[in-house]
């Protein structure tokens, strides 16, 4: 499968407005991507009306959310239903902090529906880092049946390596993030204890414009996907 | 200055008591951004952060820092003081903010 796991609607404040659910899933089905998750920044409250029009669209959905850590360490939550990343918000809305957005200067944070129309405001910002360890939070994902990976792992801003020097040892994530093969080398060059096959390796858009979601370049096996999220789609 | 002295001057809590605590400080390095400290810190300085992730112990040992200061009571967790205390590395926690637990090891001399 084509996919490309990590993007962001325009429920997050940095995500261009365009960033619609039916934009996102008619921009991914024609560039040919058989899988997707929206991830939204500590929030998965676009995922309902992502999911109708992903559905209508025969587009694999994964449903999403990129959580900030307490060391402001971005990670993905990834769950194989709509059900699970709906009751995965309880747990997010305990952790979160109440600081107002100011959509001046964050941007705004739109909630759609199937037909892209606005039926909310996120009033919370979301650019903020939960009251939860990483280690914690990668716990909570667990348990509310999700799959860890951490994102953009090289990036020289709120990534793992950036925050936390290297990969945590003995952290249960089920996959790293990556922007490129040369990327993937370099992460195991750095962090001896991470090979090739000890993980499961992506590489995303982190899309926040509709022209930077990924070309069908990326391909994911049918057997990892299995392994990671069963055949619950 | 000793860890030992620091203790005795500034009354901060030593998370690691099984430890010794006549170790020399030559210094100190404040950051929270765990890659800029491996890239930045110098041997024997105290480490002031209020990161207590277990990677902070690796990276404290890599430094060869002579102790860690997790300033602003940050949350020193019964783990992470035992998995510091099993790397022979002391921990001291204080109440101050980063800028005045610095600005206390300068009045002190370090």
């Amino acid at each position: 499968m084509f996919y490309d796991l990590h993007m962001h609607s325009c429920l997050s404040p940095c995500a261009e407005d365009a960033m619609t659910p039916n934009n996102i899933c008619n921009m991914a089905f024609i560039k040919g991507l058989d899988l997707i998750a929206v991830t939204d920044h500590n929030s998965t409250k676009n995922l309902p009306a992502v999911d109708k029009v992903a559905s209508s669209l025969g587009l694999k959905l994964l449903y999403g959310c990129e959580l900030e850590t307490s060391e402001e360490v971005h990670v993905l939550g990834l769950f194989n239903t709509l059900e699970k990343s709906q009751k995965f918000q309880e747990w997010i809305d305990s952790k979160m902090p109440d600081v107002p957005n100011d959509e001046e200067y964050f941007g705004y944070q739109w909630i759609m529906n199937e037909k892209d129309e606005k039926i909310g405001d996120e009033k919370r910002l979301l650019l903020v880092s939960l009251n939860a360890t990483l280690e914690e939070t990668t716990d909570a994902v667990h348990a509310y049946g999700g799959r860890v990976i951490l994102a953009h792992v090289l990036d020289r801003a709120n990534s793992v390596t950036h925050q936390l020097g290297f990969i945590p040892m003995d952290l249960p994530y089920d996959g790293l993030e990556v922007k490129s093969d040369e990327q993937r080398l370099r992460v195991i060059a750095t962090n001896p204890w991470v090979t090739e096959d000890s993980t499961n390796w992506f590489i995303d858009s982190d899309a926040h414009y509709l022209t930077d979601i990924n070309e069908p370049d990326h391909f994911l096996r049918d057997s990892v996907f299995k392994k990671l999220w069963g055949d619950e789609l | 200055m000793t860890i030992k002295e620091l203790i005795e001057q500034t009354g901060w809590k030593l998370s690691t008591p099984s430890l010794s605590t006549d170790i020399e400080i030559k210094g100190a390095y404040c950051g929270d951004l765990l890659s800029w400290v491996m890239g930045n810190g110098e041997p024997q300085q105290a480490w002031i952060t209020v990161q207590v992730h277990a990677n902070v112990i690796a990276v404290a040992l890599l430094r060869e820092f002579s102790c860690i200061i997790v300033a602003d009571d940050a949350n020193v967790t019964e783990e992470f003081a035992a998995k510091a205390a099993a790397e022979e590395l002391v921990v001291l926690e204080s109440s101050m903010p980063v800028y005045e637990t610095a600005k206390k090891l300068v009045e002190l001399g370090i």
